[in-house]
């Protein structure tokens, strides 16, 4: 099946169908989505609250699991992967950036950058290394030492994009990145986002309301009651 | 170093809750650790006690501590002196001890009591079991003997018999020949035991003064006195082997009152051990528990870039390890300090049950003890750390990321 996958392709869903069970009754949240990430893009996931953004961000994520479909991260077949199979490819191959950025409140900007190749085992030297020059990209090297609450929004989404790019992931999934922003430093984390997938040859997709930065992105797939219009 | 680092950080996040569940487990750890040292401070000082009363290996005859005798000294212990000499050559043997047990009738003129007797080798016997004994006035027995036996009697028996250094009575007992034979003694001292129950029928002579009274040349007992006290058991199997024709026991065998108290110990202790657990269990599932909810959304993040759910209960461990040995290592120096208080404060324990005496309240200090206490405790917050996350580790991460 892989073989199939072109080499650019990062992400590959076919057919995505998830289902929720609420008491007596069942909403369909996706309803048969199809979508292709290539390498080096920016996909804007767009609608409404309810449309299915984040379910579809979740399983494109692997943090959730889909009903009906397939899936492929890299050429790799997910489907009937166990959970410690996924945990180890979003270790590997996926970044994620958070709305409120969810950064660790006790380690500093170097350790919440640092954490996933701690996971990854890099020996010390090349994680500093790698850290700080993580940090010099997102121009925030000078605030290493600091906790993340003693920085501004958008200094903290930066280093959140830092965690999430250090890795050099096949995938960043980014849930509402800019919600919490003034406009300026929105469509600097936009820029910055842009720039670093393409640098890195990353697949992003991001969930977003705003319009300012789905019109930076190379597609829109804009979502209506879990169907892709 | 790293995740302990991590897990030192996440301790300090809410500090009054962590002093609180550190402080729970250092009181619980001292608790555990005084009233443990108590408990082998008392086995030691009855061990002691007893090996002192008894000696340590205890040589009779071979029918001695089976069956009862019909007439005095039937299963008494003959050619003593060569056995004293044999045994004396044992290694590790600092002295041996010759008892001849009796009773009777003691009387002094106007008043006669009962009266449980020894018949002792005055040279070894004060020297040995001096500090049991407390001289209320007078003095040991005369070596070698006078011509007018004397005796040591207790304090209770003395007051009833209107006895005091010097004072004459007469001892009545049953000879070896099943006939009644008196000697006039000399009281000589009046000691106390420490228990009055004792001290009330308390008589002590020079061996040769009660083979006399028993016409006898036996001994009822040779009490082998060993330098140290661990090389108990093999100098029972020595002496077995060299007469195997006799009786031997160790004062373990014969120190009932120390087996019950220690089994009694063993029990309170044990349960006073098991609540401290229960206590240290609920305080760092208190305070873990607390932290896991709180960071629910974390856990989520982490999970998310690749975190195992065994690797967040790890860090949840370490941080109970954090805590749980911080707590230890505050307890055992809290411990330790009121153990080398109690060295010098020199508080007295009220008199036990059946005892006139008290002793001084002393806490022994072990290092299996504190170990064994330091890895209970750090074992428990483990375990603690482990119940409260591993639920949490294995949550959906949407579910943990949505947690609010």
């Amino acid at each position: 099946m892989s073989a199939t996958i072109p080499n650019s392709e990062r992400v590959r869903l076919t057919g995505i169908r998830k289902r929720y069970n609420t008491g007596d009754t069942a909403v369909e949240a996706l309803r048969g989505v199809s979508l292709n990430v290539a390498a080096g893009e920016l996909v804007a996931l767009t609608g409404p609250s309810g449309s299915g953004k984040s379910t579809l961000l979740n399983i494109c994520g692997l943090i959730d699991h889909q009903d009906e479909g397939e899936r492929f991260l890299a050429g790799t077949a997910i489907n009937g992967m166990a959970e410690a199979q996924l945990t180890r490819l979003r270790r590997e191959k996926v970044g994620f950036v958070f709305q409120n950025f969810n950064l660790v409140p006790v380690m500093n900007v170097h350790d919440n950058v640092e954490y996933p190749l701690l996971l990854l085992g890099v020996p010390a030297q090349e994680r500093h290394e790698r850290v700080r020059q993580a940090l010099a990209r997102v121009g925030i090297e000078q605030f290493a030492r600091r906790l993340p609450d003693a920085l501004s929004g958008g200094q903290r989404q930066r280093v959140a994009i830092a965690r999430a790019l250090i890795k050099v992931p096949y995938l960043v999934i980014a849930d509402e990145p800019t919600a919490n922003l003034d406009s300026v430093t929105a469509a600097q984390i936009v820029d910055l986002l842009r720039q670093l997938a393409s640098e890195q040859g990353s697949a992003v997709v991001v969930a977003t309301h705003d319009h300012r930065m789905a019109d930076h992105c190379d597609r829109v797939v804009q979502l209506v009651d879990g169907e892709m219009r | 170093m790293k995740w302990l680092l991590f897990a030192w950080k996440n301790v300090l996040r809410n500090r009054r809750r962590a002093l609180l569940a550190l402080l729970i487990i250092a009181v619980g750890t001292a608790a555990g650790l005084i009233g443990g040292g108590f408990a082998l401070f008392t086995y030691e000082s009855l061990a002691e006690m007893t090996a002192r009363d008894t000696g340590h290996v205890v040589v009779a005859h071979s029918a001695y501590f089976g069956d009862d005798e019909d007439l005095p000294m039937k299963n008494g212990l003959s050619g003593a002196g060569k056995l004293t000499e044999k045994f004396a050559e044992m290694p590790g043997v600092r002295a041996v001890v010759p008892r001849l047990h009796f009773s009777g009738l003691i009387s002094n003129g106007d008043k006669s009591s009962i009266f449980v007797g020894t018949g002792v080798d005055p040279e070894t016997e004060f020297r040995l079991r001096g500090p049991q004994m407390t001289f209320v006035s007078g003095e040991v027995l005369s070596s070698p003997a006078p011509s007018v036996p004397e005796v040591v009697i207790g304090n209770e028996l003395a007051r009833q018999m209107k006895a005091k250094p010097g004072s004459s009575l007469t001892l009545l007992a049953t000879t070896t020949e099943g006939n009644l034979n008196a000697v006039d003694v000399t009281v000589k001292g009046i000691i106390s035991v420490g228990v009055p129950d004792i001290d009330k029928r308390l008589v002590l002579t020079a061996l040769p003064a009660a083979q006399k009274l028993l016409l006898t040349d036996k001994v009822s007992t040779l009490s082998l006195y060993l330098k140290d006290t661990s090389q108990t058991d093999a100098t029972l199997a020595l002496v077995k082997t060299a007469e195997p024709q006799l009786a031997a026991k160790t004062w373990l065998d014969l120190a009932v009152f120390y087996q019950s108290v220690k089994e009694l110990y063993n029990r309170i202790f044990g349960i006073l051990g098991a609540i401290m657990v229960v206590i240290i269990l609920f305080a760092m599932i208190n305070t873990l528990g607390m932290a896991v909810v709180e960071r629910t959304r974390e856990i989520g993040t982490l999970r998310a870039i690749g975190s195992q759910p065994g690797e967040i209960v790890r860090n949840f461990v370490l941080e109970g390890l954090v805590i749980g040995g911080g707590g230890a290592v505050l307890g055992m120096l809290m411990a330790l300090a009121i153990t080398v208080f109690l060295m010098f404060a020199n508080l007295q324990m009220p008199p036990p049950p059946g005892r006139s005496t008290g002793y001084a309240l002393l806490i022994n200090y072990s290092t299996p003890l504190y170990l064994g206490a330091a890895l209970t405790v750090l074992l428990v917050s483990g375990i603690a750390a482990w119940l409260v996350s591993v639920k949490a580790a294995r949550k959906p991460i949407t579910e943990a990321l949505a947690h609010v």
